[in-house]
């Protein structure tokens, strides 16, 4: 049976807090168990996932079209209806010429954003969360700049993201690499044979697989010169690699209705097309790897995919992503090794990303590494909803408190997605943002759900000493921490033996506190 | 002025009191009155602005071939380009953005140096490695993993004044540029940083939860916080319901976009008089891989009138204000079929201040011919950033600060002549 310390450790950092379900299971079960129960997610079978989507209300409003009566003034809690959507329905958004107000424009972003909180603190599938959440990241897209890519993200979520957020990572670059959210927003949409866009290809070397460690150019002009070129095995990349695989991927695009020549154009539907007319098709050399001139269809782009899933750079990259993630930096040198070594037997294997995030958890350095990281807002908001037992309806409200807090969900403009560091996560913007979060979920701010607080003192009321105890003991199971009775209590014009009544604001405020204890802010 | 009590000891006793309603202004005398540095403001535009389309040279015929008008400055298109007098080359009839209007004018006037062909010595085309290089003030990839903190903050750190707003960032974040420096504050709205929400009571509450002095990342990230907002919420105005009162501007922040936002914020701070002396600005979507032509067109203006307004804003500090207008690299001399541009090398940056050598550019052109290019594809390197950066820093604040900042750099050049 694991400490409780280990149970608290490893619902924080591979779950979105503990709640008392999972915490029980844990405890009982172990962490390998628990975590082989969530390595094959079913969609079917998480009701209160289901449950946590159908709770969201997203209040829309806007006067009716005031040009040409093509819309009438719209003003409702809508509940969630695009992110099944498809680019049929979702492409048109898109189009100036349809009739839509623009916040109707804007709502498959804030649908996906609104989804991934309700998930993030109601789905049984926790550990497929996180991972989502890491791989949103780590193929970040903006959905808050080119609208293109804001009313894409549903399919971008659900069909490039979400199925191989555990599964194999060759298939989710792939995946993400024709996901029309990707194309509009790394541009490759419009790379033509020619002079070729190489924003795409630049950032799929950089920060998608192999890493800007092995970015060599500081060292090296040439391919050739890189070492191990001339065996076949470069170490790492040039600006030619990434020249030449831009050329690879011209012609993969979307069908945005673009002009392909003269009077023939692209259809729009918003799916992904490859379009000939735009590839260069000549003969090509990435990585000291010849490339046949007149390859098939998709052919120079995929043979690069491949290449970069396998390349040592990648494994040692992507590895270090996960591993700064989940367990803080620097990473442990012998946890690194043995991910890496995971990563690399499972190339193939169709969990090869399951197997590697187990060994990250399963390591000896893993429960020690305890309070390396601290919480993001969604993770903070996630685990004191989780924790204290709010049944959260998400609402625009609480979407929007989100994005100010730092963490803009699906609206992050640089492709690097938001950054690891510690200091980013408490500059004194953030650290204040993590107040108003707190506050504002304990005082039910955003309509998102009351704060259960009688549930959490376990009696319409109790001395104000044991009601702080009992919502340390909810928040923080297992924690060592400092007596902080009369730090809280004092402010509030109370003593330990003060009987404090739940309906009673002081007890709201009591909870938040505890919310923005030092201890809940770290993972 | 009455003599300071210790400036945190009043933040204390204010946060244990909970004397908040009282209007503790009196106390706070202006530590930043008679500072003998000027406030240093750096603009960092992220993404690589494209220099070529911000300053071009608009005569230069292999320029003209290389790129569409829409991608370049024209002389006498229909959107001509604002002619720049001293430029560095005469016959290449170097002009401004027709949206810089603005900037123009502080050109015009004498207060604006323009540089170009500036940027980092070593080759990189990634956003990320270039910047870190840029932020952390090194000319090395390597050096980055080697040296901990960021020049701002090495410029910073000995002149920190307990209890002052001596650095600050008006973007929700802070650059890596002040890594290491604990002491500086990211307020990207004034107001917002005076509150705190949950009010007093939650004020206290956290001041007890997290004491001053207080190890650790976390207490002392939300001391820091806790002390700015208390510092600021003791300077501003307040209107008679207690909420803070609006910012009243000495200019109009009209149209400028994510830098106006950024640059008013430190306008404020500046008024306010809470001992800042170095701002760092993040103003994004540079990297104009595709559509480049409306995308840049609305940067360019918005930073334009941003700076401009900035500077009308900052009245009698203008006189000892400097600005400096940076980005990572430039872009690839010829356009993609995106119409953007992809990554290149050599940029330009831009200098503002009273005591600038202003309406002149700076920098040694190198031309844009085929065997001009850096690896024939991209505006050469000719001036290091940080010459210009050290010579501002050398003049505004001392040299002992510049090479601070830079340690190890040593201009093979003369002096760039940028500070009267």
């Amino acid at each position: 049976m694991l400490s409780d310390d280990a149970a608290l450790v490893a619902l924080t950092k591979l779950a979105f807090g503990p709640d008392a379900e999972s915490l029980t299971r844990v405890r009982r079960d172990g962490l390998a168990a628990w975590l082989d129960a969530q390595a094959r997610p079913d969609e079917a079978t998480d009701a209160p996932g289901h449950a946590a989507l159908a709770r969201v209300r997203l209040r829309i409003r806007y006067p009716a079209d005031p040009d040409h009566q093509q819309w009438p003034a719209t003003d409702e809690a809508r509940p969630l209806a695009l992110l099944a959507a498809g680019p049929d329905r979702l492409w048109p958004l898109n189009d100036k010429q349809q009739p839509y107000a623009d916040p109707e424009r804007n709502r498959p972003r804030q649908e996906v954003a609104a989804a991934t909180i309700a998930r993030a603190v109601s789905s049984r599938w926790q550990l497929r969360e996180v991972m989502v959440d890491f791989w949103h990241n780590h193929f970040n897209v903006n959905g808050a700049g080119e609208r293109a890519v804001g009313v894409l993200l549903p399919p971008h979520d659900r069909e490039a993201v979400r199925p191989q957020a555990l599964g194999n990572f060759r298939a989710l670059l792939e995946a993400v690499a024709s996901s029309p959210a990707m194309l509009v927003y790394l541009n490759n949409r419009s790379s033509r044979a020619g002079a070729p866009n190489e924003n795409f290809a630049r950032e799929l070397f950089e920060l998608h697989t192999m890493g800007r460690d092995a970015y060599l150019a500081a060292e090296h002009l040439h391919w050739r010169d890189v070492p191990g070129a001339r065996q076949g095995n470069p170490r790492g990349y040039v600006d030619e690699d990434v020249y030449e695989a831009a050329r690879a991927f011209t012609g993969w695009s979307i069908s945005d209705g673009a002009v392909i020549a003269g009077r023939d154009r692209l259809g729009t539907t918003g799916q992904f097309t490859y379009v000939a007319a735009w590839h260069d098709n000549y003969q090509k050399r990435v990585l000291a790897e010849e490339y046949d001139p007149y390859a098939p269809p998709q052919g120079d782009g995929r043979r690069v995919l491949d290449r970069l899933a396998r390349h040592p750079a990648t494994a040692r990259h992507v590895c270090t992503r996960l591993a700064e993630r989940l367990v803080g930096t620097p990473v442990p040198p012998a946890l690194l090794d043995r991910a890496i070594k995971t990563w690399t037997a499972g190339i193939a294997a169709p969990d090869q990303i399951y197997r590697t995030v187990r060994a990250i958890a399963l390591a000896p350095e893993f429960t020690p590494s305890f309070g390396r990281k601290v919480k993001r807002p969604l993770e903070l908001a996630a685990s004191f909803v989780r924790a204290s037992g709010i049944e959260l309806g998400v609402t625009e409200g609480l979407v929007g408190e989100l994005d100010g807090s730092g963490q803009r969900l699906f609206g992050w403009g640089p492709p690097t997605g938001h950054p690891e560091d510690v200091d980013y996560w408490l500059s004194a913007n953030a650290a204040r943002r993590r107040v108003s979060l707190i506050v504002g979920l304990a005082d039910n701010a955003w309509g998102a759900g009351k704060l259960p607080v009688a549930a959490m003192f376990g009696q319409p009321r109790l001395p104000a000493g044991d009601a702080l105890r009992r919502v340390e003991a909810q928040l923080l199971p297992g924690a060592a921490l400092p007596d902080r009775t009369a730090a809280v209590l004092s402010p509030l014009g109370l003593d330990a033996g003060h009987q404090l009544d739940a309906e009673d604001p002081k007890a709201r405020r009591l909870v938040a506190a505890v919310g923005l204890y030092p201890e809940f802010q770290l993972r | 002025m009455m003599p300071t009590p210790h400036r945190r000891d009043i933040l204390r006793a204010l946060a244990a009191t909970g004397a908040l309603a009282a209007s503790p202004k009196l106390a706070f005398a202006g530590p930043a009155q008679g500072a003998a540095r000027d406030l240093m403001v750096v603009v960092f535009q992220r993404g690589a602005c494209d220099g070529l389309n911000f300053v071009g040279p608009a005569a230069d015929p292999f320029y003209v071939e290389a790129r569409p008008a829409e991608l370049r400055v024209t002389e006498g298109d229909e959107r001509p380009g604002i002619p720049l007098a001293n430029g560095l080359d005469d016959k290449a009839g170097f002009h401004l953005h027709p949206e810089a209007a603005g900037l123009g004018d502080l050109y015009r006037g004498g207060q604006l140096a323009i540089l170009h062909a500036v940027g980092l010595t070593t080759p990189s085309r990634s956003h990320f490695v270039a910047q870190d290089m840029m932020d952390k003030g090194v000319a090395r990839e390597a050096d980055i993993g080697r040296v901990p903190d960021g020049w701002l903050a090495r410029l910073a750190a000995p002149h920190m004044t307990d209890g002052a707003l001596f650095a600050a960032g008006s973007s929700p974040s802070l650059p890596l540029s002040y890594a290491g420096l604990p002491g500086a504050v990211a307020v990207p709205d004034v107001n917002a940083a005076a509150g705190l929400p949950g009010g007093p009571v939650m004020r206290q509450i956290l001041g007890n939860i997290y004491p001053a002095g207080d190890g650790g990342t976390v207490p002392s990230a939300m001391r820091r916080m806790l002390d700015a907002s208390l510092l600021l919420d003791a300077r501003i105005d307040h209107l008679p319901d207690g909420k803070p009162a609006p910012y009243e501007r000495a200019a109009r922040y009209e149209s400028a976009g994510e830098a106006g936002r950024a640059l008013m914020a430190v306008a404020r701070l500046a008024r306010l008089d809470v001992g800042l002396e170095l701002a760092a600005v993040d103003v994004g979507g540079w990297d104009t891989h595709e559509g480049q032509p409306g995308r840049f067109g609305t940067l360019t203006g918005q930073l334009s009138r941003a700076l401009t307004a900035f500077w009308d804003d900052l009245g009698s500090r203008q006189a000892t204000t400097t600005v400096i207008v940076m980005t990572e690299f430039g872009r690839r001399f010829r356009a993609n079929r995106s119409n953007g541009t992809d990554h290149g090398r050599g940029g330009a940056m831009m200098v503002l201040g009273s005591t600038v050598r202003g309406g002149r550019m700076y920098g040694r052109w190198p031309g844009l011919g085929p065997d001009q290019l850096e690896d024939g594809v991209d505006l050469k390197v000719t001036t290091d950033y940080r010459a210009v950066l050290a010579e501002v820093l050398a003049r505004r604040w001392s040299p002992a600060d510049a090479a601070r900042a830079f340690p190890g750099f040593a201009s093979s050049d003369p002096s760039l002549g940028l500070i009267a």
